[in-house]
């Protein structure tokens, strides 16, 4: 459908142009080494990309936490630059940031990152205080309790906010009962508040070493990355270290939850389930097909429920892999008065037995995820989060150019087929967080009988 | 300790500029595979009209609802189809639209940010206006009403400027203003901003610069010019006076204080150097803030500083920080500005400094990084400061300031006695 121009206003002096076909495209090859003491080394020179990009992923799962000490591996990662047996925190930090230096961690349920940014010119001193947290860290007490009072005032911002709230009741609900993944992956209150000094220093000398660990390092060097590589972490040993390997994730049951925010204006929404991982045969299909329901802009979901209904700032179907299997759901916060109906009418739409996907939205969807991908992983940063989430995944250094293949193959049919398989619009779990009292009707009546969610 | 060596910046800059007034900028850089093309239009919400608050917000939503030759979304529908990056902003002093996709499609980008520059009002219904004022205020609540500390940015400013005073509104501006907004004001709106003479335009990337100013005069060319409106009345006030102060007790999980001062504008070395000491304070872990009530006293979940810079007489300085539980908003505040005090008695040490600078440094060359943030910044640069070869000279410029002049800035702009007060109390329990 297309919008009348006014016949006495300007018009539009030139033809649309066409667009040419991109030119040849591939992730930004990795050289590889092997350092003897275990540690791999993966190197992605990128000329003119003045911030190198290190990270450091260290295989250690939340599943290697003791249950009744969850949250561990979190404080652990949090207290590693506070300190080492070489610099007090304070001195640590001055040196770190003398050189320009931004170091953060990160945890998931595939292991640790340490994660550095740093002007080309200071990559040498900046990776040896890497090198100094990850291996030498001197884990104060006073440090690992304050991170433990942090983590625990950090779980009540997060449940004060919607979109995290829901988010965590989904976890919650998507997984099976019990099993690590319903719980955060940073510890929930009862168990962080166990975790000490010894803890964390015990849990570091099992865990943390160099066997199984891998260092990807973007950008462009001044100087040999892999010497430097050798140089900082050549001498790591840790003889004893125990690798875990991942839980895999299951699905839980099918449930209908409501984390109650009594006076919100808005429910944030999570509907969706269990899912699939990027080495399921029908990843690059379904990929598609979340985009044409709910990635691109003028998707079937946010045409609808933002363009034509303006019932919300922007809906989307996302899918989220894990290392094995995944989740997947629509999000979206709607005004309190039109959830119920915007949640009727999603339902609708997810629905592509009548209304399978065209040939257009597969084309548009195959031209995005190759269009975007020579801007998303231009900087080093960009190449070297795909790269250490591909490690955390198991998957293969050339992923990237195997799955965009993968994508320019996908047919409309493979696309509805793998998208159906998910997807069936009534067996959906729905988290919102919202106020319950004026929606919990609208919604039992909708046919989502949902219940208070209790932390 | 020698000083550290810096990275060398030389990107390309061409400059141009169209017979209609419209500023164009290219900046090649071969062999990236895409191209950014960013449109900085020199309104913001400083520019709306009292009682028209929201209004350049608003605006930037209508600009994706179709043109002469474009149907009602379709501008994201086709860029995206070409494999791009889509979006747009609007702030204090502009707007900017932006879109980066592989070099094959610049003719395209070009054409379809031509069509609305040229021809908007042809498309505009009732319908689409009202839908997308639904969409707004369902962006308000998503962000400001429905998250913890969402008003903060509403009662800050109101706290740094007078109600009438540019600066004395929010981008997303009042819904009472939304609401009695008609169709004809957003043409109006078009009409009086939206002209290729109050534009800058930047193509980065896989381009010849050549091709690039070609291609822009190409589709742009016969864009017609408009009588620029004068830039809003708003010489630069003095630092605050009175501490004003602004108390809440909301639904928050703690408590939180807010502080803010007037700083001088951005494009000046004053700004430059209250930007250092704000960093100095409150940026990084071993900024002042964070080392004493942080890790050394344990009062704050997190402390921090940060600054906001403007172009219309004033940018602001801002200091926070979250109380830890048991540590009254009272307390924090006073802990807050005793570290201002200390700053302004004894000045940031040279070393203080060489780490604020090597910080920016680092942000500066991660912002040149990607070729979409570094035509923001070169658009950015001719529009606010009539300069974009500045980028090149940003590193340079910044690692010029010393102690004592940053300790000069500190004693005219940032002192306790010049400073607002926007602090959350935490309700009580139901």
């Amino acid at each position: 459908m297309t919008t009348t121009a006014d016949p006495t206003g300007p018009t539009n002096r030139l033809p649309r142009p066409d667009v040419a076909p991109p030119g040849p495209w591939s992730f930004p090859a990795a050289e590889t080494a092997e350092l003897d003491n275990g540690l791999r080394v993966l190197v992605h020179r990128l000329s003119g990309q003045h911030v190198i990009a290190a990270n450091l992923i260290l295989p250690v799962p939340p599943d290697a936490e003791p249950r009744e000490h969850e949250g561990v591996l979190a404080i652990c990662a949090r207290t590693l630059d506070e300190g080492s047996r070489l610099h007090d925190g304070e001195t640590f930090a001055e040196l770190m940031e003398s050189e320009g230096a931004g170091l953060g961690v990160e945890i998931g349920p595939g292991g640790l990152q340490l994660v550095l940014d740093v002007p080309s010119t200071r990559f040498s001193p900046a990776l040896g205080l890497l090198a100094e947290a990850a291996t030498v860290p001197a884990f104060a007490a006073a440090d690992v309790d304050r991170h433990v009072q942090l983590r625990l005032a950090e779980i009540e911002q997060a449940w004060a906010n919607p979109g995290q709230a829901s988010a965590l009741a989904f976890r919650r609900a998507v997984y099976a009962d019990g099993t690590r993944p319903t719980r955060m992956t940073e510890g929930e209150p009862e168990t962080v508040r166990t975790v000490d000094r010894d803890l964390v220093a015990g849990f570091h000398a099992r865990h943390v070493g160099p066997r199984g660990a891998t260092l990807v390092l973007a950008g462009d060097f001044a100087e040999d990355p892999f010497a430097l590589a050798e140089r900082h972490f050549g001498g790591w040993a840790v003889p004893d270290q125990q690798v875990v390997d991942p839980v895999p994730a299951r699905p839980g049951d099918r449930t209908a939850l409501i984390v109650d925010r009594p006076g919100a204006v808005q429910a944030d929404v999570r509907l969706g389930g269990f899912g699939i991982d990027r080495n399921d045969p029908r990843w690059a299909a379904a990929v598609i097909g979340a985009y044409a329901m709910g990635g691109a802009f003028l998707s079937r979901l946010n045409r609808v429920l933002r363009e034509e209904r303006g019932y919300s700032y922007g809906v989307r179907l996302g899918l989220s892999p894990l290392r094995r299997g995944g989740t997947f759901a629509v999000q979206g916060s709607f005004r309190t008065e039109v959830t119920a109906e915007a949640l009727v009418e999603a339902r609708a739409l997810l629905r592509v037995d009548d209304d399978p996907f065209t040939a257009t939205e597969v084309e548009e969807a195959i031209a995005f995820f190759a269009g975007v991908s020579p801007l998303r992983y231009a900087t080093a940063d960009g190449v070297v989060d795909q790269a250490a989430s591909q490690v955390l995944a198991g998957l293969p250094t050339d992923y990237v150019d195997h799955n965009l293949r993968r994508l320019r193959e996908v047919t409309p049919e493979a696309a509805t087929e793998a998208y159906r398989s998910l997807v069936d619009p009534d067996a959906l779990t729905l988290v919102l967080a919202g106020d319950a009292e004026r929606l919990t009707g609208p919604l039992t009546e909708a046919g989502w009988p949902v219940q208070r969610f209790t932390r | 300790m020698s000083a550290p060596a810096r990275v060398r910046l030389d990107y390309p800059i061409v400059q141009s500029r169209l017979d209609n007034g419209l500023r164009v900028i290219a900046s090649p850089d071969p062999g990236v595979g895409s191209v950014a093309v960013n449109l900085w239009y020199d309104v913001g919400s400083r520019h709306e009209q009292p009682h028209r608050t929201g209004f350049a917000h608003l605006f930037e939503h209508l600009m994706f609802q179709g043109s002469g030759g474009v149907a009602s979304g379709e501008h994201f529908g086709l860029l995206q189809a070409a494999g791009a990056s889509v979006n747009a902003t609007t702030w204090f002093d502009r707007t900017n639209y932006f879109e980066t996709l592989p070099a094959g499609g610049l003719d395209l980008a070009l054409w379809l940010e031509a069509d609305r520059m040229a021809s908007l009002p042809a498309a505009l219904t009732r319908e689409n206006f009202e839908n997308q004022r639904e969409v707004v205020k369902e962006e308000k609540r998503q962000r400001y009403d429905n998250v913890p500390y969402g008003d903060v940015m509403e009662l800050l400013i109101s706290v740094t400027f007078p109600p009438d005073h540019p600066y004395g509104h929010t981008t997303i501006g009042s819904m009472a203003d939304l609401d009695a907004a008609q169709l004809e004001d957003v043409t109006a709106f078009f009409t009086r901003h939206y002209l290729p003479n109050n534009a800058v335009i930047s193509v980065v990337g896989d381009v010849p610069a050549d091709t690039a100013l070609d291609r822009v005069a190409h589709y742009f060319g016969d864009v017609p010019a408009g009588p620029v409106p004068p830039p809003p009345d708003q010489p630069g006030l003095p630092p605050i006076s009175g501490l004003p102060r602004r108390e809440k007790v909301a639904e928050v999980p703690s408590a939180a204080v807010y502080l803010t001062w007037r700083l001088p504008p951005v494009g000046t070395r004053a700004y430059d150097a209250a930007d250092l000491a704000l960093t100095v304070l409150g940026t990084g872990q071993s900024s002042r803030l964070h080392r004493t009530l942080v890790r050394r006293r344990e009062l704050a979940e997190q402390a921090g500083a940060s600054s906001l810079g403007l172009i219309g007489g004033n940018s602001v300085g801002f200091v926070n920080g979250l109380a830890r539980d048991g540590v009254s908003p009272e307390q924090l505040e006073e802990e807050l500005i005793a570290e201002v005090t200390r700053l302004g008695t004894e000045g940031p040490t040279d070393l203080e400094v060489q780490r604020a600078q090597a910080t920016f440094e680092r942000h500066w060359l991660h912002e040149l990084a990607r070729v979409d943030s570094r035509a923001d910044e070169l658009s950015g640069f001719a529009t606010l400061h009539d300069d974009p070869t500045l980028v090149n000279r940003r590193i340079d410029d910044i690692a010029a300031i010393g102690a004592a002049e940053i300790a000069e800035v500190i004693a005219e702009w940032f002192t306790p006695e010049q400073r607002a007060t926007v602090l959350y109390r935490k309700e009580e329990a139901r």
